[in-house]
């Protein structure tokens, strides 16, 4: 599964986050980016509505064992 | 002789027939002549087991018994917090950290009066195995030990299945605890998101993360999770309600549910083996003899939950691992730091859009099982492999089987349906709705009465 992303981009992509990896370690992680890319359109729904809310739900007492 | 069930133990040490402590010394010699082929324990802590025995052993004889579970020998992944007793996630990074507390579960699996005899290999804090570079080897399959177990829970099933505990502890993020239960050919549960508190355990993404039991029997895990389950204020997740009874519908059949049964995961989706395909056919044949229901489902894909599975599971496990991936990159396995560091990759967008596609997935999925109680798979698409040909990109280039329950918090249950051409278990895994675990258990426990696999255990050697 070739990845979209040209490889100076991705190496752009792991300079971000803040990594110093090896060419070498690099290149093994490249060759399965493009299982993840296609992972990436997958969560991307068309038409999906604009208000349409993530899974995650913040409830203000939660950490406090529900008192406060 | 073969290591009992829990539920048998627990009999026979209620009726003074079995000593806790002649139990655990038979299990300590056992771990001791088979371990150094299976790796199932990282650390065997007999001093703590024969301590806790005796314990139980001076109560049962002064009337003063706990529960079933007093003096039953368990152990616990090693991601769970043990207050006094290094806990290492299997990994370079941890080892020798010595926790100064338990993890809640580990605390409640204690007051119930189990003794604890180690702690159990893993994948490397939970994710990515099996790894070769690491302090400690990986384990081993019960069945057959040039073959996989499958993880992160991999010691657990090794254990169980190897007859060294009569159960354990797994923690479940997108398979951990029925992936290796359906290799290894034992029971494993991952309950309702929220049942069981995460508190202590090593998290590795924390709105997937799962702790559950692994045992020889569905009515062992239902015997464990009676313990284990129960609001804790220490976790933000954990659900306050009721713990009802776990093993109410064991030994009942399984007259009047409605099994639903989604045949494209296993037969377009990801394509099973044939002897995986007969264990879910036995199943639908099994349920509908004794009074269910069957019926055809269709679900989102399995790639649609692999997808936000993954991508939520990576992102949040990154955040908590980013600042020693930036400087001991090289401490870590290799695999698993290769399959983490994709979530460092992506972007904040990509991670809230995997949110948002799981609140559509669960939606999707409530309202195409409406009416139906339980849902029939399998846990793996075949028997283990060999544990040195296991695909290092598994993970991203095969949707799996687990993912579903992880992303939904439904509870689901993995148990042997019998055994592949080269003679290594195979499963079938049966979901529910979420607190449903009652009858979850209900139908998998009809299953292993039904059918003959609970009475092979494998053949150990060394």
């Amino acid at each position: 599964m070739p990845p979209k992303t040209s490889r100076p981009d991705f190496d752009a992509l792991v300079r971000r986050a803040g990594l110093s990896l090896t060419d070498t370690q690099i290149t093994t992680i490249y060759g399965a980016w493009g299982y993840v890319e296609q992972m990436l359109e997958r969560v991307r729904t068309p038409g999906r509505d604009r208000a349409a809310e993530p899974a995650h739900i913040f409830k203000p007492d939660a950490f406090f064992g529900g008192e406060i | 002789m073969n290591t009992p069930t829990i539920a048998e133990a627990s009999a026979l040490i209620a009726a003074r027939k079995l000593s806790p402590v002649e139990l655990t010394k038979s299990l300590l010699a056992r771990i001791e002549k088979h371990d150094a082929i299976y790796h199932a324990f990282i650390q065997i802590t007999p001093e703590r087991a024969l301590d806790d025995a005796k314990a139980a052993e001076a109560r049962i004889m002064a009337g003063q018994a706990r529960g079933p579970l007093d003096g039953i020998p368990i152990a616990h992944k090693d991601i769970y917090g043990t207050r006094g007793i290094a806990t290492t996630a299997h990994s370079k990074l941890l080892a020798g950290w010595v926790p100064d507390a338990d993890a809640t579960v580990a605390t409640k699996l204690a007051e119930a009066g189990t003794v604890m005899l180690g702690k159990l290999s893993t994948h490397e804090f939970a994710f990515g195995g099996p790894s070769f570079d690491l302090p400690w080897p990986p384990a081993r399959n019960p069945w057959n030990p040039d073959h996989f177990t499958s993880g992160s829970s991999s010691g657990t099933a090794a254990a169980v299945g190897a007859g060294f505990i009569l159960g354990g502890t797994g923690s479940d993020t997108g398979g951990s605890i029925r992936g290796p239960a359906a290799l290894s050919g034992i029971a494993g549960i991952k309950p309702t998101y929220g049942l069981c508190s995460r508190a202590g355990i090593l998290p590795l993404s924390f709105s997937l993360d799962h702790a559950g039991p692994m045992a020889w029997t569905t009515q062992d895990c239902a015997m464990l999770l009676q313990a284990m389950a129960g609001y804790d204020p220490a976790d933000p997740a954990s659900a306050n309600r009721p713990v009802p009874d776990f093993s109410a519908g064991i030994g009942q059949d399984v007259k009047g549910l409605r099994i639903g049964v989604p045949r494209h995961w296993h037969e377009t989706d990801q394509r099973v083996d044939p002897s995986v395909q007969a264990g879910i056919d036995q199943a639908i044949a099994v349920f509908r003899d004794q009074g269910a229901e069957i019926v055809e489902v269709v679900l989102p894909s399995l790639l649609d939950y692999q997808a936000a599975n993954f991508i939520i599971l990576v992102c949040e496990a990154f955040s908590l691992h980013e600042p020693w991936m930036r400087t001991r990159w090289n401490d870590y396995g290799e695999l698993l730091r290769d399959r983490m560091v994709m979530g460092g990759l992506m972007a904040a967008t990509d991670y809230v859009q995997a949110l948002r596609r799981r609140r559509e997935i669960c939606q999707i999925t409530a309202d195409a099982t409406k009416g139906i109680d339980l849902l029939l798979s399998t846990a793996a698409p075949a028997e283990a492999p060999r544990i040195d040909s296991v695909p290092k990109w598994a993970n991203v280039a095969f949707p799996g089987f687990t993912n579903p329950c992880n992303l939904l918090g439904w509870p689901a249950i993995s148990v042997c349906s019998g055994f592949g051409p080269h003679g290594l278990p195979v499963s079938i895994q049966i979901a529910g709705k979420p607190f449903q675990e009652a009858k979850v258990f209900q139908a998998a426990d009809a299953f292993e009465r039904a059918t003959p696999y609970r009475d092979k255990r494998p053949v150990l050697v060394g």
